[in-house]
């Protein structure tokens, strides 16, 4: 099959998709267990695929996601806060001191700028070190950015620990779907460049890469650069999607959630990252939701389900996959066309 | 006196172990200068110290009359300085790092294969275009640099049907034998456009066939890329055959300098390789 054609069947198939999403959203309600699992799922998607970027692709082990999403969670909230309600939800702080409010599209692109300025600021001291170093200091900055928004004396402008409310947020399942989906492709079009073969080098062997001409430092800061400005995009589709933002939710187990959904599609695979979103959340929201709570058969209590209980069997699923399923679902490779007609070849055998 | 390549009185000390010992040597344009010694010697540290992957203790490395390297003990390595040359470099001290002084036009390959192994022989080569893009992070995304990707690939493909690896171009690099993976490194190198090229063993593992052709195939490329070639080797076939001149070092130091047939006749390099059988 031709490039051009694969693109187009592709393209037909995401549309397809799109029109089926919406469709069981015509048919569920906005408020569905499918539509909730989609959104999160979608958000999810695009938050994976950025760390990917630079834990798969780039061989950098970053723990600080959650940190990212935080400040482009905030970047959304504080400015898409109708001027109306900000008495209400700055009630302890006279309405805050920001008095305008921006476009939410615009205050979008502005969450994963300011994400990127964080991570352009972190990146250059701590890129230059080994790449242990990385996890530290960016699991450091996450924890850091959390207790900085909670604090008082910022309040006029994060609301200390008080929750942000009555931003804009979806009014369609098919607008995380349709940014993700740019955001995604514009990752996948990086990975695919000249600059992506370069990130997969230094993964693969960084001195090697370095002596073929690759200014190792500048390659990281655009991977890292890159991957938090995703991240604080993501961070405002999530803002979005739960309505209401608090810095507290935002604790490291978020990050490591993510660390799971990347592993278990496969470190290096964005069709892998996307698909382990979608699973995960089914999982976390839906499917297992009966382990948190407890169940009578006649007159015989369930044992072991009760509140909490979910957390331990995930534990568990996440110990076997590291343990035996290292490689995810799929490995390093995408999903595509010659891979499923070599899956159909099998099947009809 | 131009030379490509210049090494004034360079000591590499690992602690207080001296792995090259006040090494001066020069490499002109379009020769092809080969450098021996037994195991251990220090060939490949003299490799590192050049490519910037080693800091020297002292001395200077020069290419095409620019100083790429430049040192002298400084804080705890002047009390452990232990190089012959007492007298410390002059100037201030430079460090390129290595993609630096690729880009200036030095290429090398690596005694121990050091191919990018998740990726195709074909990406392996491209990845070595990479550093002469025009193209930034913008434009290379959204696609507006077409036609340099375009020309990337064709001379990528190029390159390897040069090195004998054409019908090969999408095999996973380290899937290829053993020869075909030091010839994929010599494309990858290749593709940097480099003047000088450091082979470090590209004859290890061949055997006399593929050595003898793999001599050839240096003398073949460095004409029709107008290189210089500064090699390691221990096949002394390949050495004798295709060097301008020989360097040997043995524990760091250069013992004899010569012609081939100079080297060959020199009474310390019998020493030090008999030497080295006994032992
Ligand atoms: N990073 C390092 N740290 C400490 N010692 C080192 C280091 N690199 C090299 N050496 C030492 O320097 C000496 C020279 O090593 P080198 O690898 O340059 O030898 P060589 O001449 O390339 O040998 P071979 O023919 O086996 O490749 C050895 O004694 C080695 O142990
Ligand atoms: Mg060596």
């Amino acid at each position: 099959m031709k490039k051009s054609t694969r693109m187009i069947i592709g393209f037909l198939l995401l549309a397809l998709l799109f029109l089926a999403v919406w469709l069981i959203e015509r048919a569920m309600g906005t408020n569905s267990m499918v539509i909730t699992v989609l959104k999160k799922g979608a958000v999810y998607a695009l938050i994976a695929v950025s760390m990917n970027l630079l834990n798969g692709f780039t061989g950098l082990f970053s723990l600080g996601q959650a940190g990212f999403m935080l400040v482009g969670a905030y970047t959304y909230a504080v400015f898409t806060i109708p001027m109306a309600k900000r008495m209400a939800v700055y009630q302890y702080y006279q309405g805050g001191i920001i008095q305008f409010e921006i476009p939410f599209f615009l205050a979008i692109l502005l969450a994963g700028v300011v994400a990127a300025l964080f991570a352009a600021l972190i990146g250059m001291p701590v890129l230059r070190l080994k790449s242990d170093y990385l996890a530290i200091a960016t699991l450091g900055f996450a924890e850091i950015i959390r207790a900085i928004i909670q604090y008082d004396k910022l309040g006029p402008i994060t609301n200390g620990s008080n929750l942000l409310k009555t931003y804009p947020t979806f009014t369609t399942v098919l607008f995380p779907f349709v940014v993700s989906a740019v955001c995604i492709g514009i990752i996948l079009l990086l990975i695919h460049s000249t600059y992506g073969r370069a990130f997969k080098a230094i993964r693969d062997d960084e001195i090697a890469a370095e002596a073929m001409g690759i200014n190792l430092f500048r390659h990281k800061q655009l991977a890292f650069v890159v991957s938090s400005f995703f991240a604080g995009v993501g961070g405002a589709l999530l803002a979005m999607y739960q309505g209401t933002v608090q810095a507290n939710a935002f604790k490291s187990a978020m990050t490591y959630e993510i660390l799971l959904i990347v592993v278990i599609g496969g470190m290096g695979s964005v069709s892998g990252s996307v698909m382990a979103s979608f699973l995960f959340i089914a999982c976390s929201e839906w499917w297992m939701r009966f382990l948190d709570s407890e169940l009578m058969i006649g007159t015989f209590k369930v044992p072991l389900l009760r509140s909490g209980f979910r957390m331990v069997v995930f534990s568990i699923l996440i110990m076997l996959v590291v343990l035996f399923y290292r490689r995810g679902i799929m490995g390093d490779r995408e999903l595509s066309f010659d891979m499923f007609r070599r899956r159909k070849g099998v099947a009809s055998k | 006196m131009s030379h490509v390549l210049r090494l004034e009185n360079i000591t590499m000390q690992f602690g207080g172990v001296v792995a090259i010992n006040d090494l001066s040597m020069h490499i002109d344009q379009g020769e092809i200068v080969a450098l021996i010694g037994p195991n251990g010697a220090g060939k490949t540290t003299a490799f590192n110290c050049i490519t910037g992957v080693y800091e020297p203790t002292n001395g200077a490395v020069y290419f095409n009359d620019q100083c790429i390297v430049r040192n002298q003990p400084t804080g705890r390595m002047k009390k452990l300085y232990a190089g012959d040359n007492r007298t410390p470099c002059e100037g201030p001290r430079i460090a390129m790092t290595p993609d630096k002084i690729t880009k200036l036009g030095i290429a090398r390959t690596f005694q121990n294969i050091r191919l990018f192994k998740s990726q195709s022989a074909f990406e392996n080569v491209l990845i070595g275009m990479h550093l002469r893009r025009t193209s930034n992070p913008f434009s290379a995304t959204f696609r507006l640099n077409l036609q340099e990707e375009k020309q990337m690939r064709q001379q990528a493909m190029e390159l390897l049907e040069i090195v004998g690896l054409g019908a090969f171009a999408y095999e996973k690099a380290t899937s290829l034998p053993y020869g075909q993976q030091r010839r994929l490194e010599i494309a990858r190198a290749l593709a940097t456009q480099p003047r000088l090229l450091l082979l470090d063993e590209p004859a290890a593992g061949m055997n006399p066939q593929e050595t003898d052709e793999l001599g050839e195939f240096i003398v073949r490329i460095k004409d029709d890329f107008k290189l210089t070639v500064f090699l390691i080797e221990h096949h002394m076939n390949l050495v004798m055959d295709i060097s301008d001149r020989i360097y040997v070092i043995d524990f760091g130091r250069q013992i004899a300098h010569g012609s081939p047939a100079q080297v060959q006749d020199d009474p310390e390099v019998i020493r030090a390789y008999l030497g080295e059988e006994e032992a």
